[in-house]
């Protein structure tokens, strides 16, 4: 299955650098190594309990191409994200800017994690220009995930204030 | 025809070098497009710009493209379609007037013309601007262009005769595809109305509807029985043609706004159904 959702999401591609190459250049693929390896080999599929008060899920989507991403960190009490998960539904690209997202919030501090930008996910798997709608996205997930946890730990705070009055 | 040989050289070696760049430049040449249709119009083309532009105004010189890259550069312009330039014609080979309409032979000397720039694709199918189109008549429209136009007819006439009658051909083929499905068809009407969906992420998407399209995505992606792939693919089909009786109400009503958010969700379903089609092509019978 994953061969052949490649092989789709490459295709337009091809096609495109197909046209305007003469017949005797090879096909180049246009990914790079590191969207096919993260879309082979994704890190941290999966859920989290969205239930949980330490956990923090951001669910956003991508109306031009109709792509949804889920996004889940969960948090430490030193404000720490100890681990993350994702689940998309859309292409290669937006698969890699989600695995490579939730390697990068592991290990860091919330406020750390909210800087990480859509541009740095773009270099670093050297995505092409129609493809950066594919890093925001992952940049939208991890400050939905942030915002989620954020509500979540405020919410407590209000309970905690209430049950002690 | 040496200028085309000389762009077409140009965008080879490009390709070859970088497909990064060579993508940059295709967004690039899609956005300048609304100026070189008007270019077009003018019949001027004194733009003295770079490199990127000027391979393009070369190409685009010759009354048509007649290389396949730059075919979609002749497509109609939704955007222009209100312009206040006066549209009239005359026939490239006799010069007897035309109408306005989209025309495909002269009346007077029936000779194929080029693509009007102007019509839109219900325009070219000869259909109402409208949502609820009546596929069977669009269908006998296209059948019966593509018997006029196909290039398989041309064969035997003069060069010019020959690529408008590619290129005409392409362009219906392109109408047809585009209003035959309700989804490219609201896509298209929002366009026509100088709208499109977002590139970047839904914001005002309601979390409620995110949610459940990841679900129904999760159960799909979970599942290894043919038996619900299948109902799966069954209630999507039902909530599409939902949206698309909602989406037709919009319309009808003006709605351009609603219609949008409702076009936006059918492009969620629809890859679903995509997806359900993929899955149980792929299930052991």
């Amino acid at each position: 299955m994953a061969v052949v959702a490649v092989k789709r999401c490459v295709s337009p591609l091809f096609f495109f650098s197909r046209r305007l190459s003469a017949p005797e250049i090879k096909f180049q693929c246009p990914y790079h190594k590191k969207v096919v390896d993260h879309y082979e080999n994704p890190r941290n599929v999966g859920s989290l309990d969205k239930n949980s008060k330490n956990v923090g899920t951001g669910l956003v989507g991508a109306p031009a191409c109709g792509d949804v991403m889920k996004l889940q960190i969960e948090v430490d009490e030193n404000g720490k994200i100890v681990d993350a998960r994702f689940k998309t539904f859309g292409c290669g690209s937006a698969i890699a800017s989600s695995s490579l997202a939730t390697e990068w919030v592991k290990g860091k501090s919330l406020d750390e994690a909210s800087k990480i930008k859509n541009t740095e996910i773009a270099k670093e798997l050297s995505l092409p220009p129609v493809k950066l709608h594919c890093s925001m996205l992952a940049e939208d997930a991890i400050r939905a995930a942030l915002a989620d946890y954020r509500l979540k730990q405020q919410d407590g705070e209000k309970e905690a204030v209430k049950a002690s009055n | 025809m040496q200028a085309l040989n000389m762009s077409r050289c140009s965008c080879t070696c490009r390709g070859y070098q970088n497909v990064n760049s060579l993508l940059a430049n295709r967004t690039f040449l899609v956005r300048v497009q609304p100026h070189a249709s008007t270019a077009l119009l003018n019949t001027a083309f004194t733009s003295d710009s770079k490199c990127a532009i000027r391979g393009f105004c070369r190409t685009t010189s010759k009354p048509l493209g007649c290389f396949k890259v730059n075919q979609t550069f002749f497509y109609p312009k939704p955007s222009l379609t209100f312009s206040t330039v006066s549209r009239s014609k005359s026939c490239w080979k006799c010069g007897s007037a035309i109408q306005p309409t989209p025309v495909f032979f002269c009346p007077a000397c029936k000779v194929i013309q080029a693509p009007d720039e102007h019509a839109t694709f219900f325009d070219i199918m000869d259909c109402d601007k409208s949502f609820a189109l009546d596929t069977q008549k669009l269908q006998r429209r296209y059948l019966s262009l593509q018997r006029s136009l196909h290039p398989d007819n041309f064969s035997q006439k003069p060069q010019e005769e020959q690529e408008y009658s590619e290129t005409q051909s392409a362009l219906v083929n392109k109408a047809y595809r585009t209003l035959l499905k309700p989804l490219s068809r609201g896509l298209y009407m929002l366009e026509l109305g100088g709208m499109r969906l977002e590139e970047g992420t839904d914001i005002g998407a309601d979390p409620q509807f995110l949610l459940e399209i990841m679900e129904i995505n999760e159960r799909l992606d979970e599942t290894q029985i043919k038996e619900d792939a299948k109902n799966i693919g069954l209630s999507v089909q039902g909530r599409l043609q939902d949206l698309t009786a909602k989406i037709n109400a919009s319309f009808d009503k003006g709605d351009v706004q609603t219609a949008k958010v409702l076009i936006t969700q059918m492009k969620y379903f629809s890859n679903i159904e995509e997806k359900v089609k993929e899955k149980i092509s792929e299930m052991p019978v």
